[in-house]
């Protein structure tokens, strides 16, 4: 953080986001370790094979309180695609596959963003649900209980295709934006680039915060 | 790969430390043992081998002992696959034999003792009671012992002790109970087999000479029809069913006759349902069938049954009652039951059978009267089931075909339990079926050695070899032995019972050893004498009890309370004794009956003794399968704790008895002093050899015995051992506790029950050398009826026995004699005073004939038959709890009482066993869909049922499997429940047992109670 | 040492449900007994437990078209398929297929998920709460490892349960069932690529109770084992390829040097 940052996110944002985040991770950390028979090593570091039973269906409980928390905090912004700038976004890719002039300009969250919103969220849903009835597969009828399991995977499948490219796009893809999440200010030159309706918006309402000319009692970017 | 049965036995390898044990099924905590993990298979290899034999029913299965060398504790317990009867195999029970052995927390530790009034057990020791109990019982004998009876006669006995049980223990612990019993001079002794197959001992005997089933298990895999009547075989006698399957494999035809459609039914070709009580019209009704359509085997039915003898002129039957009917003593007079003789005192005989009185012709005309129609309205049978039965077995009375029939208690508990199988023995003299393989009568008798302690008569009425008890009115040996001993004139007729001086005289030497001399008669005057005519049976003992007559009660290995009939005036019974002692593995309904629902605990002055015997698999000992084979079973380990086997207990009360008539005197001591008392080993402990040597009989004295007949003389010397009966003397020098296993030792001291040899020369499966078969060796009895009169097999393809250069071939010959058509030769029934089969019963208390007689309380006012409704010569019980209640509105079902493969008689072993009890958790009735949907009664709900005597609940297990009857033109339903369950556990029981419902009423020859048929009513609890 | 495989022959025309396997299986593996009630049938404990690896299914049957009556007796418990349901789903491999082609259970790497109970097209795996595990019948592998016969078969009164090498079963069973006739049949050799229990059954299958008619491994299972767990890796090792590819080709996006527009950095 140093001249020139601006604040993107507030504390309450941040752990939020870190709590799905690292719920998510060790879910598909000790997923994968009873997915495949070869990451049952995986299994070693939790102390044993059952412990990993265990730790997965705990945090699944977590990464659900997590999940609703993040929902809660992000559904209006993240989760409705706006029309026609989304589509026009759509259309570009957002210069990210090729080479694009002049990128629609998108405002807090552009759709890629969203869609992995949506992805989270309802991939999330799906495996808490799915998840859930597997831990108590005896409650149900087995004829439903059957297909829990190939729902709970193919939402990992989703979630982790997913994953992989929001890892990627929040950290080396754009250089700069991992701040974000960890100091909570970015260097306006990249925000600027990446959201520019978004800090026309803050500038336009007089939110957006400068690195050094920090008001008091601020609320940023969400409607907590 | 082969995957083979066999191996455990040598599997006994390296000398390996203890092993731990693992939970063993009990210990539901997490840590539970896994087979696979703990490979068990080493575990196994490590510890010490042993085999015993199964403790249920008769079939005589073999298992396989692992004892861990470091506890010397049983760590598994499975099939003997070197066994010929079982090859490894094993039904439930046997399967869960495991759950008896001290890793079943249930098991009787210690000694307990109830005190007057008490409400709980109090744990004593050894030392604490055996002085008490000695003291109880010598003092009982003494103030109630009845020197002479009121006829003047001597009797020396005790009617205020009772005595029974058990068919569950050795053959040496059973020959040393009745020992005791009758040195006390207990004239109330009896035990199951009373209850079970005490009519097949009555019946056999009288047909063929000897009481016991005539074929074995195996052989019935050479049968071409198998006829299972009075018998739910594949639920009770699991592995006998084993060989019917291979008789199936072979083409046999299985006919199951039965009231319910049982797990045996399954498994045959197909089922009869008969009502319950209705055998013998059934039976008639084939007689007739095999008589009218000339079936029989007519060469065998004139040479080797008597069925050609002329009957007395002065005999006769009419309207259901034979010549010489007493109606006021319900007793026949039948001294006009006899032949017609010649002058040399042989019966006179006519050959062509056509003679109007010949057994013959007689037979013939009684049996007419069981015509189709007849039959079909008395049993409920359809006239076309009936005729499909008959011709298919009647079909075996050919040569080169064999019939048998398997029975167990279904013909037995009736009141005319002697009658239903004496009604077989006609069928199968006709058929030519006994004495072959594969034919024959198999009575499968119920306890894993009932038929050893019947050898061993732990019974009222016999001695060990099925010797008489004395009667008051034969005041010396001579009289006795001129009375028992018969006596032919035909020279043809082996009539081997002559020889009855020599197995008495010896048995007498063996209780009584030196002391018994010629010139005290050998004893004979210290035994108990019953009074003429009366019988002292285990429901006249309950009757007695209930009066308050018996003072104290010996139940060893049984559970009365459960297993005898009406079971309300039992528990009353035992209620007024001053003193029982019990001796068992478990605790049960009878050793707790202070404490059963409903008992006034406190006003119960009992003195209860509860003594720990060790199981079956903890001592060593032999007993006897249904098929006479007498097998030795090895010791595995210690009883637990304070236990110790029967035969040890019976040695030390009697030991303490003895050392307190020594010490004060008393009483007529006779009998007690003298009796020869050695039969511990040299650490103090039962020994079963030294008894078993006994029982097969010991020269007391350097003896030289001639056969004049070989012309040879065998030397023998003091202490050596009798190798066969044929070598005792009724002089007094041999001793022999029962000559029927005479001979189970060679003279050199080679236990033949150890036997395990695995020939089979005959391919018939006799297997002459595994264990021991009394008698002699012999596996199917009579069998020189398979034989021509000229010892040419009847079927060659059965080939049982030969007569082959003037020497017998195949199976131990039925009397070593040559072929009857030779002049040496001797008729083929060696143990009948005649020689032959006897299809006129002489010695029957209902008659010469089976006749037809309903049960003594039915669903009928009138016998079809006759005039004679119930069976004329049982013995009505007038005790105020001995109401019945026949054709009556109110109790309008007909019920059978039977066991289930699962538990075992009164339960008292198997419901201490989770594995057994979670298969049959509880008591149920069973009943046709019929009968439910007119009582609106649901399967699965409780119900009551009722007869005059008492009421139980069990859950009503409603079924296709019965189905109501059509009798005498009236629908009458059938019903049945099992007689497996008690109070006293599981703890959480809500029913107790049926036998509240059964009458206390019995076989009019042996006293076998009629659980089979009687009366009840249901409703919704 | 070559193990051939084994299949298990259970003839229901020979059985007489003496339950001498139920309890010999219990006594070999030192499973309890539990508390039970009557509720009207032979048949318990009611169904297969944790503690009770096979059971004798007792049925009363008509056949409708003879009007004949039968008790029916069905030996119940794992079939050892070949293509095992449970094998497949199992995330720790207790379950797997031994030498011998049965299906045999490493009770201490079970971690109590209860996959396989939902899998299983036979409903055989059982669980228990307290130990946390899923129980099913092994077909005594110890035993059969060291050729001797599992506990049921050993046990067995009428020899209606054999085993033996594959092909000669399977042989012995058409031959049975040819001498049986009518509606007599073989179950099992033409599931799920051949089971390693194997039925002679009297009447055609849809007669028992508890019988599936035709069992397979569930599509459900298919579709998560044979497609999805594939696809997750594909989906993610092709994403995280992508990705270094995107980098290496497209490079990172960053911000033109004071204009704020993206400028293109690196090769197309």
């Amino acid at each position: 953080m140093k001249k020139g940052y601006v604040q993107v996110t507030d504390s309450y944002e941040r752990i939020v986001h870190w709590m799905v985040a690292l719920s998510c991770l060790l879910l598909c950390v000790t997923g994968l370790g009873m997915m495949f028979q070869t990451f049952n090593f995986i299994g070693a570091f939790f102390g044993g094979l059952k412990n990993l039973k265990l730790v997965h269906n705990f945090t699944g409980l977590f990464f659900a309180i997590s999940l609703g928390l993040v929902i809660r905090m992000w559904w209006k912004e993240a989760g409705v695609f706006v029309f026609p700038e989304d589509l026009e976004w759509i259309k570009a890719a957002g210069g990210y596959l090729w080479h694009v002039d002049k990128v629609p300009e998108t405002g807090k969250y552009n759709p890629g963003q969203k869609a992995f919103f949506l992805v989270v969220a309802g991939g999330g849903i799906l495996m808490i649900l799915t998840g859930l009835v597997m831990w108590f597969p005896m409650s149900l009828p087995v004829g439903l209980v059957q297909w829990m399991y190939p729902l709970h995977a193919l939402g990992f499948v989703a979630i982790f295709a997913f994953f992989f490219i929001h890892l990627y796009l929040g950290t080396i893809g754009n250089p700069g934006s991992v701040d974000a999440m960890i100091t909570g200010w970015m260097d306006k030159k990249v925000l600027t680039m990446l959201h520019p309706k978004w800090v026309k918006e803050m500038e336009h309402e007089g939110k957006l915060v400068a690195w050094g000319k920090e008001k008091k009692n601020n609320a940023h970017g969400h409607s907590a | 790969m082969n995957i083979s049965r066999r191996g455990f036995l040598k599997m006994s390898g390296a000398m390996g430390g203890g092993v731990a044990l693992s939970s063993l099924g009990f210990n539901l905590g997490p840590t539970r043992a896994y087979a696979d993990e703990l490979n068990k298979m080493n575990r196994i290899r490590m510890a010490r081998q042993s085999t015993t034999i199964c403790c249920y029913c008769s079939c005589g299965c073999g298992l396989v002992c692992s004892t861990d060398k470091g506890t010397g504790k049983i760590i598994n317990i499975e099939g003997d696959a070197d066994h010929p009867i079982n090859e490894g195999a094993l039904c439930a029970k046997g399967a869960g034999f495991f759950q008896m052995t001290e890793a079943n927390e249930h098991r009787l530790r210690k000694v307990l003792y109830r005190g007057p009034g008490g409400d709980k057990w109090e744990e004593k020791d050894w030392e604490w009671a055996l002085p008490r109990m000695a003291r109880l019982i010598k003092d009982t004998r003494d103030k109630n012992f009845i020197k002479e009876n009121a006829k003047g006669e001597l009797v020396n006995r005790c009617e205020a002790i009772g005595h029974y049980g058990s068919s569950n223990v050795d053959n040496e612990e059973c020959w040393l109970i009745t020992t005791v019993a009758r040195a006390l001079g207990v004239v109330y002794m009896d035990h199951q087999a009373r209850v079970c197959h005490s009519p097949s001992v009555g019946a056999l005997a009288e047909s063929f000479g000897r009481g016991s089933m005539t074929n074995h298990y195996i052989d019935m895999q050479n049968a071409d029809v198998i006829l299972i009547m009075g018998s739910n075989m594949a639920e009770n006698h699991p592995m006998g069913f084993r060989w019917v399957t291979k008789a199936q494999e072979r083409g046999a035809k299985v006919i199951h006759v039965d009231p319910r459609y049982t797990r045996t039914s399954a498994r045959c070709d197909f089922h009869v349902p008969l009502r319950s009580g209705t055998d013998i019209a059934f039976l008639g009704g084939m007689i007739n069938y095999i008589i009218e359509n000339q079936k029989y085997f007519k060469e065998y039915v004139l040479n080797y049954t008597h069925a050609s003898f002329i009957v007395d002129e002065s005999f006769y039957f009419k309207d259901g009652l034979f010549s010489g009917y007493d109606a006021d003593k319900r007793k026949y007079n039948k001294d006009t039951w006899v032949y017609e003789y010649d002058a040399s005192g042989i019966p006179r005989r006519d050959m062509t059978l056509q003679h109007p009185r010949s057994v013959f012709q007689l037979m013939r005309e009684h049996y007419s009267r069981y015509t189709l129609d007849k039959v079909s309205g008395i049993t409920g049978v359809s006239k076309d089931n009936l005729l499909k039965v008959y011709e298919i077995y009647s079909a075996t009375g050919v040569p080169d075909k064999a019939g048998t029939e398997c029975y167990a208690l279904g013909w037995t508990q009736h009141t005319v339990g002697v009658e239903n199988i004496r009604a077989m023995t006609l069928v199968q003299m006709l058929l030519g079926n006994v004495g072959i393989a594969g034919g024959g009568i198999n009575a499968m008798r119920g306890e894993p050695n009932v038929q050893g302690s019947t050898d061993h008569a732990i019974l009222y009425h016999i001695l060990p070899g099925y010797l008489k008890t004395p009667s008051a009115s034969l005041d010396t040996l001579e009289k006795y032995l001129t009375k028992y001993t018969p006596v032919s004139k035909d020279p043809k007729s082996a009539n081997y019972y002559s020889n009855y001086p020599k197995f008495m005289v010896s048995l007498l030497k063996a209780w009584f050893d030196k002391a018994a001399t010629r010139e005290n008669d050998f004893g004979y005057t210290w035994l108990p004498k019953m009074d003429d005519g009366k019988h002292y049976s285990t429901m006249h003992m309950f009757d007695r009890m209930y009066e308050g007559k018996i003072k104290g009660f010996f139940c060893i290995g049984a559970d009365n309370a459960v297993s005898t009939p009406n079971a309300s005036k039992v528990r009353k019974g035992l209620e007024k004794l001053d003193w029982l002692i019990g001796e068992n593995i478990f605790d049960n309904e009878t050793y707790q009956f202070w404490r059963a629902p409903g008992v006034d605990t406190k006003n119960i002055k009992t003195e209860v003794f509860l003594l720990p015997a060790s199981a079956s698999m903890e001592k060593e000992g032999s007993i006897s399968n249904s098929g006479r084979w007498v097998q030795w079973k090895e010791k595995a380990c210690d009883g637990p704790d304070q236990c110790i086997p029967v035969g040890e207990i019976e040695i030390k009360i009697m030991q303490a008895v003895k050392d307190l008539y020594a010490k004060e005197g008393g009483v007529h001591p006779e009998p007690i002093l003298n009796l020869y008392w050695n039969y511990l080993d040299k650490d103090g402990h039962f020994s079963a050899t030294k008894t078993a040597q006994r029982i097969n009989g010991v020269f007391l004295e350097d003896t030289v015995i001639e056969d004049k007949a070989k012309g040879t003389k065998t030397e023998f010397k003091k202490g050596q051992l009798v190798p066969g009966f044929g070598n005792l003397q009724a002089d007094g020098k041999t001793a022999c506790g029962n000559w029927c296993i005479s001979g189970s030792y060679t003279a050199d001291g080679i236990n033949k029950m150890k036997s395990r040899g695995k020939e089979d020369p005959t391919g018939l499966g006799l297997f002459p050398n595994w264990s021991y078969a009394w008698p002699v060796g012999r596996r199917i009895l009579y069998n020189r009826c398979s034989v021509d009169l000229n010892g040419k097999p009847y079927n060659p393809q059965r080939n049982l026995l030969e007569w082959k250069d003037g020497k017998w071939i195949g199976d131990v010959p039925d009397g070593p004699w040559p072929p009857m058509a030779e002049k040496e030769g001797k008729y083929p029934f060696i143990m009948q005073r005649d020689g032959l089969g006897a299809i006129f019963g002489q010695g029957m208390a209902d008659g010469p004939f089976p006749e037809h007689y309903e049960p003594l309380e039915g669903p009928l006012t009138k016998n079809p038959m006759s005039g004679q409704l119930i069976n004329p010569a049982i013995e009505i019980f007038k005790s105020d709890r001995d109401k019945i209640e026949r054709a009556s509105k109110k109790f309008p079902y007909v019920i059978t009482t039977y066991s289930c493969t699962e538990h075992w008689c009164s339960g008292a072993l198997t419901r201490w066993q989770s594995w057994l009890l979670e298969a049959q958790p509880e008591q149920y009735i069973e009943m046709s869909d019929v009968l439910a949907k007119e009582k609106s009664i649901k399967n699965g709900e409780r119900v009551k049922v009722s007869s005059v005597r008492g009421s139980v609940t069990a859950v009503a297990m409603v079924t296709q499997r019965l189905k109501p009857f059509t009798i005498e033109g009236k629908t009458v339903h059938q019903v049945g429940m099992p007689f497996n369950y008690g109070w006293l556990f599981p703890k959480d029981t809500k029913d107790d047992t049926t036998n509240f419902l059964t009458p206390t009423v019995g076989c009019a020859n042996t006293f076998c109670p009629e659980y089979k048929a009687f009366m009840v009513n249901i409703e919704k609890a | 040492m070559n193990k051939p495989e084994l299949v298990k022959l259970i003839d229901t025309t020979l059985c007489t449900a003496c339950r001498g396997c139920q309890v010999a299986c219990k006594q070999w593996n030192e499973m309890p007994g539990l508390r039970t009630k009557q509720t009207g049938t032979y048949q318990n404990p009611p169904d297969l437990q944790w503690n009770t690896w096979t059971l004798i299914r007792f049925q009363e049957h008509v056949d409708k078209a003879t009007g004949k009556f039968q008790w029916i007796f069905r030996k119940d418990g794992c079939m050892h398929c070949t293509d095992a349901a449970c094998v497949k789903v199992c995330p720790s491999g207790a379950l797997y297929h031994t030498e011998m082609k049965t299906v045999g259970i490493h009770r201490e790497k079970c971690i109590g998920c209860k996959e396989c109970v939902a899998a299983c097209p036979f409903h055989v795996p059982r669980y228990d709460a307290k130990t946390d595990k899923v129980y099913k019948c092994d077909l005594c592998y110890n035993p059969i490892s060291q050729s001797h016969p599992p506990a049921c078969v050993k046990s067995c009164i009428t020899k209606a349960l054999t085993i033996g090498p594959k092909d000669e079963m399977i042989k012995k069973a058409y031959a049975r069932v040819k001498k049986l006739g009518g509606d007599a049949n073989v179950y099992g050799d033409k599931f799920v690529d051949g089971t390693h229990v194997i039925y002679i059954l009297q009447f055609k299958p849809e007669v028992y109770d508890e019988l599936p008619v035709n069992p397979t491994v569930p599509a459900s299972v298919t579709i998560w084992k044979d497609l999805f767990k594939p696809l997750s890796l594909l989906a993610g090792g092709g994403v995280m390829g992508g990705a270094f590819l995107h980098y290496m080709i497209h490079g990172p996006k960053v911000p033109h040097e004071g204009t704020g527009v993206e400028e293109k950095k690196g090769e197309e």
